[in-house]
């Protein structure tokens, strides 16, 4: 019974430790000072306002969607393509592949982020949409490929057995009888791609110029020059986009499904 | 349905050649950019500055000892969550509130979660606030800027990644096992020492090695929570690159931080192909 409080009040402890910084943010991007104020004074949404009638802070925020949406596409193609293959081909060097095609995950975003630069630089298209997109795919496909590949290891292969016994093709087959399947897993690595792509700094910061500015640099820009309840409500709003984004993922998956496909 | 040959070649080919070029060609001209330099061609001295340099070392080993910390204090705090998670969290609503919670910060830009770490711990921020409020101090703590504010501002973006994948092993423990150990006579700290904690072992490495590589090489945070005051490799990197305009010792950093990468997965397979040939499996 000891055991079971200690561990109850050490989780609960946790869980402050992890929703604290969140909410400080929500609680100082309402205060009327023009300064931060922990705790804040009064109730206002003018710096939401503010934030919302700021050119600088929209052109930054739009792009980082359009970037985004377009990143999030072409690593659903590229990724459950190959996370498909990965799972059902049978074929020397698949492991060596599937390690390939994760690596990112643990390999330094930073470096990868300056030998981007690099590269553009050379082929003469750095601090462009194009470099942005492409160093952002390479980031987040390993997100698409994992859960796509967690996907198909649950997967009951007799129907689509029966739908090829049935004279349905295998481009039919995948498209009418697996997609559905493993719709699930699809969203949960589309969300991903998505949310990774929008809060990416370590490709973007190197492509950044002053006209192509996402949303997380511009961010990161302030919070080094200047603080205030301003970039308390823009970041606020990074955070509803995170929970929103939650939210999708537990009505699409369920957050238990979705987490322990990873 | 079984891909034949010429079609697994087929559809793999497009993603393969994407990563090849978008990924691969990248790193390798890097690689090979770290052996030139203008003046003197094809040359090691952008590594002979590197070793020489008693600055590089500072850095490196404040580097290194930041991410010891951070893996230290993430696997103890993260394990004991993860364990209240899946062993005494039944209620399914609880559950998924609970995961809620968890992967917000995952989800949220590591600046955003730098900001909400830098109104925690101002002199005048949330912490300090908290525990003048409290009588426990009464001159403010100087958290902000320091390696301590780096160190817990880290542990926090990390946390998630700890508990997520510890849970998903522990999950997967075969209850049984804990039930046989019980009618064996084992109390609750028996059965875990004896059984859970072993079984739980690659599960621990996993998420070391996750945690270890990604602070080693950790950018946002340690930039925004230093104030400037301190470094890592990293942001040496960084100002190779975006400042100084010297692409070549850049790139010869770049590749070190890559190897000490390298070697850290190295270990980790050597740990873990001991921990699973040693952890009792049942057949």
């Amino acid at each position: 019974m000891i055991r079971r409080v200690l561990l109850g009040s050490f989780a609960g402890l946790m869980l402050c430790y992890l929703a604290a910084p969140l909410v400080v943010i929500f609680a100082v991007s309402i205060t009327t000072t023009r300064f931060l104020k922990f705790p804040p004074i009064g109730f206002t949404f003018n710096w939401y306002v503010q934030f919302f009638s700021d050119a600088n802070y929209m052109d930054a925020f739009w792009l980082s969607i359009r970037l985004a949406v377009v990143v999030t596409i072409i690593a659903l193609l590229l990724g459950v393509t190959a996370g498909f293959v990965l799972s059902r081909g049978d074929f020397r060097g698949k492991n060596a592949i599937s390690a390939a095609f994760l690596s990112p995950l643990v390999l330094p975003t930073v470096v990868f982020g300056v030998a981007m630069l690099q590269f553009a630089t050379i082929l003469g298209f750095a601090h462009s949409f194009i470099s942005l997109v492409i160093g952002h795919i390479v980031v987040v496909l390993p997100y698409v490929v994992r859960t796509t590949l967690a996907t198909l290891a649950r997967f009951d292969t007799t129907t689509e057995e029966a739908a090829l016994d049935l004279g349905a093709r295998p481009f039919t087959t995948f498209m009418l009888v697996t997609l559905p399947q493993i719709k699930s897993g699809i969203i949960a690595g589309g969300l991903f791609a998505f949310i990774f792509s929008y809060s990416n700094v370590e490709i973007s910061i190197f492509q950044s110029r002053d006209a192509l500015i996402t949303f997380p640099v511009k961010l990161f820009d302030y919070v080094q020059y200047s603080l205030d309840p301003l970039l308390a409500a823009a970041s606020a709003i990074t955070v509803l986009f995170a929970i929103a984004a939650i939210i999708l993922l537990d009505l699409a998956v369920g957050i238990d499904k979705a987490l322990s496909g990873r | 349905m079984m891909l034949t040959r010429g079609r697994a070649v087929l559809l793999l080919g497009t993603p393969c050649l994407v990563m090849l070029t978008c990924f691969g060609i990248p790193l390798g001209m890097m690689a090979l950019s770290s052996l030139h330099s203008d003046e003197a061609g094809w040359t090691l001295a952008n590594y002979g500055r590197i070793i020489g340099s008693a600055y590089f070392w500072g850095v490196l080993i404040s580097t290194l000892r930041l991410a010891a910390i951070v893996t230290a204090s993430t696997l103890i705090l993260g394990y004991t969550l993860a364990y209240y998670i899946v062993f005494h969290l039944h209620n399914g609503i609880a559950r998924r509130v609970v995961y809620a919670i968890l992967i917000t910060p995952l989800f949220t830009s590591a600046i955003v979660l730098s900001f909400g770490w830098i109104l925690m711990l101002g002199p005048a921020g949330a912490i300090n606030h908290w525990l003048r409020a409290l009588g426990i101090i009464d001159r403010p703590l100087d958290l902000l800027y320091s390696w301590t504010g780096i160190a817990i501002a880290l542990t926090y973006t990390m946390l998630p990644l700890m508990v997520l994948t510890i849970s998903s092993v522990l999950q997967n423990i075969d209850r049984v096992l804990l039930a046989a150990s019980a009618d064996l006579g084992g109390g609750p700290f028996a059965t875990f020492v004896a059984v859970t904690f072993p079984l739980s072992l690659p599960g621990v490495a996993t998420g070391s090695l996750i945690v270890f590589a990604l602070s080693v090489s950790a950018y946002v945070v340690p930039s925004i929570m230093s104030g400037g005051r301190h470094l890592v490799i990293s942001m040496l990197i960084y100002q190779q690159y975006m400042v100084v305009f010297d692409f070549g010792f850049g790139a010869a950093l770049s590749i070190v931080l890559l190897i000490v990468t390298f070697i850290i997965i190295g270990i980790y397979s050597v740990v873990l192909e001991r921990s699973s040939s040693t952890a009792w499996e049942p057949t």
